[in-house]
């Protein structure tokens, strides 16, 4: 058990020393992604709430409102990470997969262990923002986390990112019958990005929307960590939030394991 | 002329044998892209059940911008993504030697070469969306305006290419595409957004220098508020601007290149 911790370990520290290994990009991505996606709805969210005159909408306004964007463009980062699960189709389709069937280690404990390294740019830019993120103007730093709220975000961004690479696992394990699985990649981070509340907050959709949203796993993604990091969550709904994105978790785990060895038992290792 | 005609059709004949070799590829391309605009579609509706107006304009004018810019995403997609994707890769593995000893423009031939087949359809489907957002839309538009309208959104999709480009070259220096290519995707999203929304520096930046606005928001004003011919101008010198700049920067990025692998 210690020796398998030590080893997933060690491939998590490479691989966030790889990601922090081009200075450039990671300056880039941090500062300037960061503003442009916060600037877009900084923007849109002045103009509506100028146009429509109120003080709130759905329950927000514009300060919190802006809060949240911040909120979760950060927690989005960690949530989906570097999204390195091509890596996975990758291997099936280029028979990489065959040498890490004889490696005496699972072969998603070491990837969910490089995909967790590979966070390492997201949780530096994440401290970096939210520690600023008191001294913005405009009622918009107005934001004083209790510990309390700290422990729920964090731990639902963790479990937020297990989901994520569950939720993309099954559709990597495609790749044992299809040969390009990136666009279904690319499909999940679309739907959870408007249904997960990473778009817009759920509490602007429809209630009969909102109601079947809140049994889909989506709403686990970004909705729950920063509601419950922005203290707007009690305990029970908490707890109630988490149970379910863990019941989800351990559905697709089930799953991705049926499909995975399904595949597997199909799998020649030739590679293209 | 001609020889450039003939190699892109070569090019065109590649790529629609190689992707039907890929089916299930082809098909969850589709469904890929009809969920960017599914996911598109809604988030409007969304934020329309909460506003009458964004940017100055009602939904169904904001549907015609949308289906605009689905249009030019297609377009992207289908001619141009696929190729500017493997961009830096050749740069970064000393592989552009082979596009530089071509007896033609090495730009052309980097930047057209594989025609997305599988993404064809979405062209098709973009198309379709466009036709429903124009036809379902209150008042009636001018034949001559809508015309103008689609000639303005192959412009948009020439600049949008230009720009990711631009975007691109830098790998040339930095031997990393990847912080500026996130970068531009990120800086896409302005592009998906009414230019009314903008104010200040920003919208003068977004009609400048980063023109995003002038992509599709300006082409669907010009449709929804009457021809303006300032801004038509403006619109077509920019982008004329920005494709000599960016022929420019290859010009320099390929003098920096040392054809070595990184």
């Amino acid at each position: 058990m210690t020796r398998a911790l030590r080893l997933y370990s060690h491939v998590a520290s490479v691989e966030a020393r790889k990601a922090m290994s081009y200075r450039a990009d990671f300056w880039v991505n941090v500062i300037l992604s960061f503003f442009a996606q916060l600037g877009v709805m900084w923007y849109l969210w002045q103009a509506i709430f100028a146009t429509t005159g109120q003080a709130t909408i759905g329950g927000w306004d514009l300060p919190a409102m802006l809060r949240y964007y911040i909120l979760v463009i950060l927690a989005g980062k960690l949530v989906r990470g570097q999204e390195m699960m091509a890596g996975l189709s990758q291997d099936i389709y280029d028979g990489g997969l065959s040498r890490y069937l004889l490696y005496p280690a699972s072969y998603w404990a070491f990837k969910y262990a490089q995909h967790l390294g590979s966070l390492l740019p997201s949780l530096v830019q994440f401290l970096l923002f939210f520690l600023c993120l008191p001294l913005l103007p405009g009622g918009v730093g107005d934001f004083h986390p209790g510990a309390a709220a700290l422990l729920m975000g964090a731990l639902a961004m963790a479990l937020g990112n297990l989901l994520y690479w569950l939720l993309q696992l099954p559709l990597q394990a495609v790749a044992f019958w299809a040969d390009n699985v990136w666009s279904l990649g690319v499909l999940l981070r679309f739907i959870s990005g408007l249904l997960g509340g990473a778009m817009l907050p759920l509490d602007l959709f429809p209630d009969s929307a909102r109601r079947v949203l809140e049994w889909l796993p989506f709403a686990y993604l970004f909705d729950l960590p920063v509601r419950a990091l922005m203290g707007q969550l009690d305990p029970a709904a908490w707890l109630k939030g988490m149970a379910i994105c863990a019941g989800w978790c351990l559905a697709l785990y089930v799953v991705s394991g049926k499909l995975w060895r399904s595949g597997e038992r199909g799998y020649t290792g030739v590679g293209i | 002329m001609m020889r450039y005609l003939v190699l892109y059709l070569h090019f065109l004949r590649f790529s629609f044998s190689r992707a039907m070799e890929f089916r299930l590829d082809f098909f969850f391309r589709v469904v890929m892209d009809a969920a960017f605009y599914a996911v598109q579609i809604a988030f409007f509706g969304v934020i329309y059940r909460h506003t009458a107006l964004l940017g100055g304009w009602t939904y169904d004018e904001v549907l015609i911008f949308v289906c605009g810019f689905f249009l030019i995403d297609a377009l992207h997609m289908t001619v141009f993504a696929n190729n500017l994707w493997w961009l830096p890769i050749l740069v970064n593995k000393g592989d552009l030697d082979y596009y530089l000893v071509r007896p033609v423009h090495p730009l052309f031939f980097l930047s057209l070469r594989d025609f997305a087949a599988n993404s064809f359809l979405n062209l098709l489907l973009a198309g379709g969306l466009l036709a429903w957002a124009l036809l379902r839309h209150p008042l009636p538009l001018e034949a001559g305006g809508v015309l103008l309208y689609i000639l303005l959104l192959v412009n948009g999709a020439f600049l949008y290419y230009l720009m990711h480009l631009a975007f691109l070259i830098p790998v040339f220096w930095l031997h990393s595409a990847r912080g500026l290519g996130d970068a531009f995707y990120t800086l896409e999203k302005y592009a998906e957004k009414p230019h009314r929304i903008f104010h200040g520096w920003l919208r003068g930046l977004l009609v400048t220098a980063l023109p995003f606005s002038l992509i599709a928001s300006l082409p669907a004003s010009l449709l929804l508020e009457g021809l303006q011919w300032k801004v038509l101008l403006h619109v077509l010198g920019v982008t004329a601007l920005f494709f000599l700049a960016v022929l420019a920067l290859w010009r320099r990025a390929l003098g920096s290149y040392s054809s070595a692998s990184s």
